[in-house]
């Protein structure tokens, strides 16, 4: 094994001449940069300065069901300041002229802001293009200011559809350091991403990806070009979407509540899950998140008592009222408690158990009624006696099956669980044994601790319309990515609604009667060109008048629409919500009806 | 008690020369920077230089011996050190390398650097396994193997590879023929040049004419042909079967600050600033910051950008030829000492600091991909200073008894 080994001189030798080797080529290496190409970069490092430029891409545009625009991008000036080639007494002082900002205000920032004292640090965005103009005009009062071209996101303000649009806005802190997370690369201080509903669910879609310039400047700002050597990356325009919206039944929503305070309306197709709009009343103009919003206005929003920022829709959260007689009545049918015809003790206007007396909405009382009819009149005593058989847990347990107390899991972030008050929930609430049994005579009429939210109840409605398939709601139809890729969204199976097909036509009766039937609740809807189903429910809560409830279904033979509407604490529900229902039913069939070439007077008469 | 007129005061110089030009450019690079803080890294500089020369006093003094006793204890206490930092260490940049206890962070990592020069110095020194034999080899690669890999969990590549070529020169420094150890590495070496099948195929057959003129054993013969054959053909093969972003992935694993297009641009801007120095630079404190600023950490990785910009090629050329200055003390050092354990421990630590120099360099002119290897002596780092000054402590120590066995 002895050709192995190495002398210690031989060892020596191969040592320094390894060291030797790699020296010349350090040295080599110096001599090209500093020696060879010295002129060349010597000019590059005090003339020029190499600046690496974001590219912003464009964001996705977010249009309805038929193609009309919801969400569109517009240009904007935004000014940054590179705080290396500011010039004291210079910059600052004609800057803050020209934009009408304090000093002080612009310092302030620019030390939020900055990255690097050599890059462009955003001092202010939404320039009106006159100040760009005036600062091309006079660009030597302005060292070290530099403007970008920004897209601001514009919002159609007629459509109110703020609700699930959302806005975007500037990242947070806390945000950026979420994301960095995710995705280190593309966010940085002052980057725009969206903050609340679609612009924050589909923010990865919608947003695109940025890309980076590199171009070079010289020492007096002027842009000289690209800088050839690093290739630029191009950005990455977003995805449009096209909504399962119609912005015609979006606009009728708004226009309805109107002369209300506040309230709320979700229209979905029960075949599919499709939102075809949803609203929350009173608004506000998302566009004013997308340009610097004036601490006065915050102010008056977020101090406003109607709670314009509250989304109604998915975190309202209210008691059903009536509304829900139908989970109560199909329970019962289901545990062969009762039957369609079966009657309990009749309605006299109210009911005692133990030492309180519980009335029904009907003080006059409805008499002996079968479970269709106690849904058509809404009678507060049968639902009373049909619940006591139940007993809270299995109430509580239909509730569950009906989707309440849990997420819709639609395609919008941050949405309200409810509430659906079992045995457990009382004992942790108020103990073992410290509540009794009428807690039940409150859930069961929909009241009592039994909170739910719009699009909950909608989405129960749709259940009830569909033969009892709940398809998950969603808003997004289709995501058409840059590239021309296409994906459009499939309707998917949530769960199904724990009644049989006799229990579900049975149910399907009681939305008849409540418009077509001779003491419904809501007759004020019955028309001669189409059918309506749908129930009132008239909520009590702590806060004025009861809220006024009403969900429609239509046409009742083979529904395409579920409309549920709140009023708040605007009274009964077929005195108030049920004419808004009525109103939007209406204009969706109209829209079909002339879709289908068909007049509206003869549908009914040619039958 | 020691006599000092005869240490090698002219090694102990040029290390001085080269801290305190460190402390010169770590001022230089921060002397414009947004905040206090920053501007006062030369001053914390200072503060762990004078650290650094009392630790080197203190191991001047100490006898060889002890080293060599304790070697296997101080080995242990690496490890128990890297194992801790990756449960109690501090996270930054996606990386466990540090323990803080307040404003001082202590790097495990290099400390972990001398401890296996050490250790391995005791092995190779005292072992009667000939030079070529597996167990030797085994042994000593088993011993390197433990550091570097709780090192690549931190993860942190750049100092890995730092521990491999400790093993590698101690190797050859205890003996072992270049071309038998080319052998051992040519399973490496065939990944690399299996993305081009002619090179590949060329280097095969150099590998084999190897083989036939060393004749190192029918058993060794066949393990390096098929190690060879197999890492050139199936590893290209899954690799190329992996997803874009599956390969990213595991480089990014291998080195979280793997980003081509960032370092790309970090280069360039070193190179400008090189570049920019000429002849004879721009002089001190003049150093153009607007090209510098570029650079995230120009007091660290990038100090020698800083050099080349405000000191020129002269300058550059006085710091490479100190180096290559350690470099010749330190071989005729270990060249001298009649203890093996002595030779062996002097030239570990030459290696250590030779290769971080070269591969620091390599870096800031653009031959290399960036490694966040500091620069010995001149880049800011309190236990990175103290590594190299304890280094330098023990080659004069081992110098001063030369004549010990």
């Amino acid at each position: 094994m002895e050709r192995f080994k190495l002398s210690l001189e031989g060892r020596e030798k191969i040592s320094y001449f390894v060291i030797l080797v790699l020296l010349l080529v350090l040295t080599a290496g110096l001599v090209k940069l500093q020696i060879i190409e010295h002129a060349e970069l010597a000019k590059k490092s005090k003339d020029n300065r190499i600046r690496k430029k974001p590219i912003i891409p464009r964001w996705g545009v977010v249009r309805d069901r038929e193609e009309r625009i919801i969400i569109d991008n517009r240009s904007s000036y935004t000014f940054s300041v590179i705080p290396a080639e500011e010039i004291k007494g210079k910059t600052l002082p004609n800057l803050s002229k020209l934009l009408n900002l304090d000093t002080l205000q612009i310092r302030k920032r620019i030390k939020k802001n900055m990255v690097s004292r050599y890059q462009p640090t955003p001092v202010k965005r939404h320039i009106p293009f006159e100040h760009v103009a005036i600062f091309e005009e006079q660009k030597n009062k302005f060292p070290g200011v530099t403007y970008l071209i920004e897209q601001v996101r514009q919002y159609d303000s007629t459509l109110g559809a703020e609700t699930f649009t959302g806005y975007v806005g500037e990242i947070s802190e806390e945000e950026l350091k979420k994301l960095k997370k995710i995705d280190p690369k593309t966010y940085h201080l002052g980057s725009i991403i969206g903050k609340k509903g679609l612009e924050k669910q589909y923010n990865f879609l919608l947003r695109g990806h940025e890309g980076d310039a590199y171009i070079e400047v010289s020492a007096s700002g002027q842009i000289l070009g690209e800088y050839k050597e690093e290739k630029p990356i191009p950005a990455k325009a977003g995805a449009n979407l096209t909504l399962t919206i119609d912005n015609d039944l979006q606009k009728a929503c708004t226009q309805v509540l109107d002369t209300f305070c506040c309230g709320a309306i979700v229209a979905i197709d029960p075949r599919n899950g499709e939102l075809l709009a949803m609203t929350s009343y009173p608004g506000y103009n998302p566009n004013i998140f997308s340009t610097v919003i004036p601490e006065s206005l915050w102010q008056e929003i977020r101090s406003d008592t109607t709670h314009p920022l509250l989304n109604r829709p998915l975190n309202g959260l209210y008691p059903p009222g009536s509304t829900v007689k139908f989970v109560a009545i199909g329970a019962g049918l289901e545990e062969g408690l009762i039957t369609a015809n079966s009657s309990f003790k009749p309605c006299l206007g109210g009911m005692q158990f133990g030492n309180r007396f519980f009335r029904c909405w009907q003080t006059r009382g409805h008499g002996t009624l079968n479970a269709i009819h106690a849904l058509e009149q809404s009678c507060d005593v049968y639902l009373y006696q049909l619940g006591l058989k139940l007993g809270v847990n299995k109430l509580s347990e239909y509730y569950d099956l009906c989707g309440f107390g849990k997420p819709t899991n639609i395609d919008l972030p941050a949405e309200a669980l409810g509430k659906n008050p079992n045995s457990e929930y009382y004992n942790k609430q108020y103990g073992v044994n410290k509540w009794t049994k009428t807690q039940v005579l409150n859930n069961v009429i929909g009241q009592g601790e039994l909170l739910v939210t719009p699009l909950q109840l909608a989405q129960f409605f749709c259940g009830l319309a569909n033969n009892g398939i709940v398809f998950q709601p969603h808003i997004v139809k289709k995501k058409i990515h840059p590239n021309g890729d296409k994906r459009t969204v499939l309707p998917k199976i949530s769960f199904r609604l724990p009644f049989s097909l006799k229990t579900m036509r049975i149910l399907k009766e009681g939305l008849r009667l409540v418009v077509e039937g001779e003491h419904g609740t809501a007759k004020s809807l019955k028309n001669e060109m189409y059918s309506i189903g749908g129930k009132t429910g008239s909520a009590e809560n702590p806060h004025g008048d009861s809220h006024s409830w009403f969900v429609g279904v239509a046409p009742l033979d083979n529904p395409e629409i579920v409309v549920c509407a709140i009023v708040e604490n605007a009274g009964h529900g077929s005195e108030v919500a049920a004419p808004l229902v009525g109103k939007i039913i209406k204009v969706y069939m109209e829209k079909k009806f002339a879709r289908e070439n068909i007049t509206m007077i003869s549908t009914r008469k040619t039958e | 008690m020691l006599n000092y007129s005869s240490l090698d005061w002219k090694l102990i110089g040029a290390a001085f020369l080269l801290s305190m030009i460190g402390v010169l450019l770590i001022l230089s690079a921060q002397y414009s920077a947004d905040t206090v803080f920053k501007q006062q890294y030369y001053l914390r500089q200072l503060i762990w230089l004078s650290i650094a020369l009392v630790i080197f006093i203190i191991v001047i003094h100490l006898p060889i011996r002890l080293f060599d006793l304790s070697a296997y204890l101080i080995y242990a206490a690496s490890l128990i050190l890297l194992v801790m930092v990756l449960f109690f260490g501090t996270s930054r940049m996606g990386a466990l390398r540090w323990f803080s206890f307040g404003p001082i962070n202590f790097t495990p990592s290099e400390f972990a650097k001398v401890a296996l020069i050490i250790t391995l110095s005791r092995f190779f020194a005292y072992t009667k396994l000939p030079v070529a034999s597996k167990r030797r080899l085994a042994l000593s690669t088993l011993l390197s193997i433990i550091p570097l890999g709780l090192i690549l969990k931190q993860p942190d590549l750049g100092t890995s590879f730092v521990f491999i070529v400790i093993l590698f020169v101690l190797w050859f420094w205890s003996g072992l023929s270049p071309l038998y150890m080319f052998l051992i590495i040519s399973p490496l070496i065939s990944l690399v040049t299996a993305y081009q099948s002619v090179v590949w195929i060329i280097y095969i057959v150099v590998v084999l004419i190897f083989l036939f003129l060393l004749r190192p054993g029918l058993l060794f013969g066949i393990v390096t042909v098929v190690a060879n054959l197999a890492s050139g053909i199936i590893t290209p093969f899954f690799w190329g079967r992996l997803a874009d972003y599956q390969r990213h992935r595991i480089l990014t694993f291998l080195d979280p600050g793997l980003d081509p297009r960032g370092a790309g641009y970090q280069i360039i801007q070193s190179k400008v600033a090189i570049g920019s120095g000429g002849i004879l630079g721009k002089g001190f404190l003049n150093g153009s910051q607007t090209s510098l600023d570029f650079l995230p950490e120009p007091h660290t990785d990038f100090i020698f950008s800083v050099l080349g910009e405000e000191f020129g090629f002269w300058g550059a050329l006085i710091v490479l030829l100190l180096f290559c200055f350690i470099f010749y003390r330190g071989t005729r050092i270990a060249v001298r000492c009649r203890s093996k354990f002595s030779s062996l421990l002097v030239m570990g630590g030459i290696a250590v600091i030779m290769f971080q120099f070269l591969v620091n360099i390599g870096m800031a002119l653009g031959f290399m991909p960036v490694t966040g290897l500091p620069l010995p002596f001149v880049s800011y780092g309190g236990t990175s200073l103290i590594l190299f000054w304890t280094i330098i402590g023990l080659i004069i120590a081992a110098d001063y008894r030369w004549q010990e066995y």
